[in-house]
């Protein structure tokens, strides 16, 4: 897949830009461009129209632009099929793989992936484990084992202090989102459970829980994003490595998780605290 | 356990490093159950006087709780941001190309359908920003995307972000919180009380410009940032706070500040029976002695839980409370806990303040610290 996004001098990533997109990408200008082109084939419908308002009245030509009544809110919430984007089926939509990080992108801000995992991985790979205490959505199970095979195949020479976890959605848990919206809208009632899996956070603290991820937690909507936020911590002594994990929704759920560390990762120094050990 | 708590003893217990350039605040504007304005806020929150009322703006007859803090009507949310950013950078000076050259850093709850990055994409096009990102990582999102603009900046990567957040109350999260028993019956939040009894939810629309430091004085300086992972719970914090301890630690260690220099702490304070017990132990072993001594209050019962709005709702509230020189209440207070040990601002008082800290807590273990100094 090609790329589009470039490395400036200083290393980092340049986010494409309105001047150097395609014009039928240009509907959300700052945000990088990925492998995952049919996504933003989807957005452009929408966005596209809200690109040609009046600066007058910017608030309401926002895409999606939200308003506290859930009334308003409740079609809004429900995920569209594909077929109802007319323009996102004049386009063939390629059966894009999404990606947390290539090597190039991590190399360019000093980093090296030395583990990986995707779901799926295998046409074995369509209903995930279950994941006790998470119901009814794809999402977060998806999220645990893809993030468990990554964590299962690092090196035990890179074995860190600090693994810091840092998800990637733009769209998060929307099979819970959409059950929720359909719930509230007809007075049901909601099981509990449901209640803390509808933030990425959820997930990522079970991730770190099993695997003792002790880094700081971030959830972001970009994998751009999230791969410069990743080097950052680690440049900064907030863990020594971090896992992207990139996980999407949609007619084919997909994740990617990279485990990234320094491309001169020394072995920690045991006469120092490791960062993330619990005095 | 020392006297000094693991902060006291650093840099010995702190890996944390940062760039050399100063980050400073030089904007600011915020939305609340009070209305526009950081005023409003921070005369309820000085006074103690709470945003609590029966929730209007849908319908609670089937939930175990009827209150929230909420602004009068149904603002929405893309409105509410361009206003909050507009009026930040036209308070930082801002001009247009400024802002072409600045990034926005959003923290809004997930979009399911439009994707959070399209949405927080929108709101930097209507702003004329180069280009935006947005964190969704529940009640530290807002606080994570601070910190990491200012790493951004104290390593001289960017001269400015403009960080801005917005959570209105809305049917769907309330249903939630309910059906999750975490919300407070009684319509108050009594952060470290005896018999409190959850959290309560609350609006919140902020914007805050970061920039590295010049000889015009801010409104205040972003002086240090900690982050950590508890590792131990999909939404329970380690019951001894030792994460959260972590997160302050690296925070002062980054703004060579020690714990006695820190004149108030803005607690993350849901006011549920574990998370605040978890909170004050991570205090007393981050701070050590200090931690009894210190003034302390969780503003959420003046203002309720924004969700991923609310740390920066807090960072502002605290910075007026800076430069105002007094101490936002923790209102709701019926009597002491022993799990709570800590001075909290019961009445009205003035505080020449240094140093101020803003804690923040989200579930999956999630800590943030920042630590605000005087201009």
């Amino acid at each position: 897949m090609s790329q589009t996004t470039e490395t400036n001098a200083g290393g980092l990533e340049q986010k494409a830009t309105p001047q150097n997109l395609p014009s039928d990408l240009t509907a959300a200008p700052g945000r990088a461009i990925t492998a995952a082109v049919p996504q933003q084939l989807d957005r452009s419908a929408a966005a596209d129209s809200a690109a040609a308002e009046p600066q007058a009245d910017r608030a309401s030509s926002l895409p999606g632009a939200q308003v506290a009544e859930p009334q308003a809110a409740h079609p809004a919430a429900a995920p569209k099929p594909q077929h109802d984007h007319p323009t996102a089926e004049a386009a063939p939509a390629p059966a894009a793989i999404i990606t947390a990080a290539t090597p190039l992108q991590a190399a360019a801000l000093g980093l090296s992936i030395v583990a990986e995992a995707r779901w799926p991985e295998s046409a074995h790979d369509h209903t995930p484990p279950n994941l006790p205490g998470f119901i009814l959505s794809s999402f977060s199970p998806i999220a645990a084992e893809t993030a468990a095979r990554c964590l299962s195949r690092r090196p035990e020479a890179a074995r860190p202090s600090a693994t810091a976890i840092v998800i990637a959605t733009a769209r998060g848990d929307r099979q819970s989102a959409a059950h929720v919206a359909q719930t509230v809208a007809a007075s049901g009632i909601l099981g509990p459970l449901l209640f803390f899996q509808s933030v990425p956070n959820a997930v990522a603290g079970h991730i770190a829980a099993r695997w003792n991820l002790t880094g700081p937690v971030v959830c972001l909507a970009d994998p751009v994003s999230a791969l410069e936020t990743a080097a950052l911590l680690i440049e900064d002594g907030d863990a020594d490595q971090a896992i992207l994990l990139h996980i999407e929704q949609g007619d084919r759920d997909q994740a990617h998780a990279v485990l990234l560390q320094p491309v001169d990762a020394r072995p920690v120094d045991a006469a120092q605290p490791p960062p993330g050990a619990h005095p | 356990m020392s006297g000094d708590g693991i902060a006291g003893q650093a840099p010995r217990t702190s890996r944390a490093r940062r760039g050399a350039t100063e980050v400073v605040i030089r904007g600011m504007s915020v939305f609340s159950a009070f209305g526009p304005g950081v005023d409003a806020l921070a005369e309820a929150a000085f006074a103690g006087e709470t945003g609590f009322a029966p929730v209007e703006r849908f319908d609670v007859a089937g939930r175990r709780a009827k209150a929230a803090a909420v602004a009068p009507g149904s603002p929405e949310l893309a409105r509410e941001l361009i206003r909050a950013i507009d009026e930040a950078c036209d308070e930082a000076a801002l001009s247009r190309q400024d802002r072409a050259d600045c990034q926005l850093f959003l923290a809004i709850h997930g979009d399911p359908t439009l994707g959070a990055d399209a949405f927080a994409a929108g709101i930097a096009a209507a702003c004329g920003f180069g280009g935006a990102r947005a964190y969704t990582s529940a009640c530290v999102a807002a606080s994570t995307a601070v910190a990491d603009a200012a790493a951004l900046i104290a390593h001289g990567r960017a001269e400015r972000v403009v960080i801005a957040a917005g959570y209105l109350v809305d049917a769907d999260q309330y249903a939630l919180f309910d059906a999750g028993r975490a919300l407070a019956p009684d319509g108050r939040v009594r952060p470290f009380s005896a018999g409190r009894g959850g959290l309560l939810l609350g609006d919140a629309v902020g914007a805050i410009v970061l920039e590295a430091a010049t000889d015009a004085e801010p409104l205040a300086r972003l002086a240090g940032w900690g982050r950590s992972g508890d590792a131990y719970h999909v939404c329970k914090p380690r019951p001894d706070g030792l994460g959260l301890a972590r997160a302050i630690a690296d925070a002062l260690h980054r703004g060579t500040v020690q714990p006695t220099d820190v004149g108030y702490i803005n607690a993350h304070g849901s006011g549920t029976k574990q998370s605040d017990a978890a909170e004050a132990a991570g205090l007393r072993a981050a701070l050590g002695d200090a931690a009894a001594k210190i003034p302390v209050s969780s503003t959420k019962s003046i203002h309720g839980q924004a969700l991923e709005a609310g740390a920066l709702l807090e960072l502002i509230l605290t910075v007026a409370a800076l430069r105002a020189g007094r101490l936002p209440l923790n209102a709701g207070y019926l009597g002491p806990d022993d799990d709570c040990a800590l001075a909290l601002v019961l009445e009205p008082a003035a505080a020449d303040l240094g140093y101020a800290l803003t804690l923040n807590v989200a579930f999956g273990g999630a800590n943030t610290a920042l630590l605000v100094g005087a201009p």
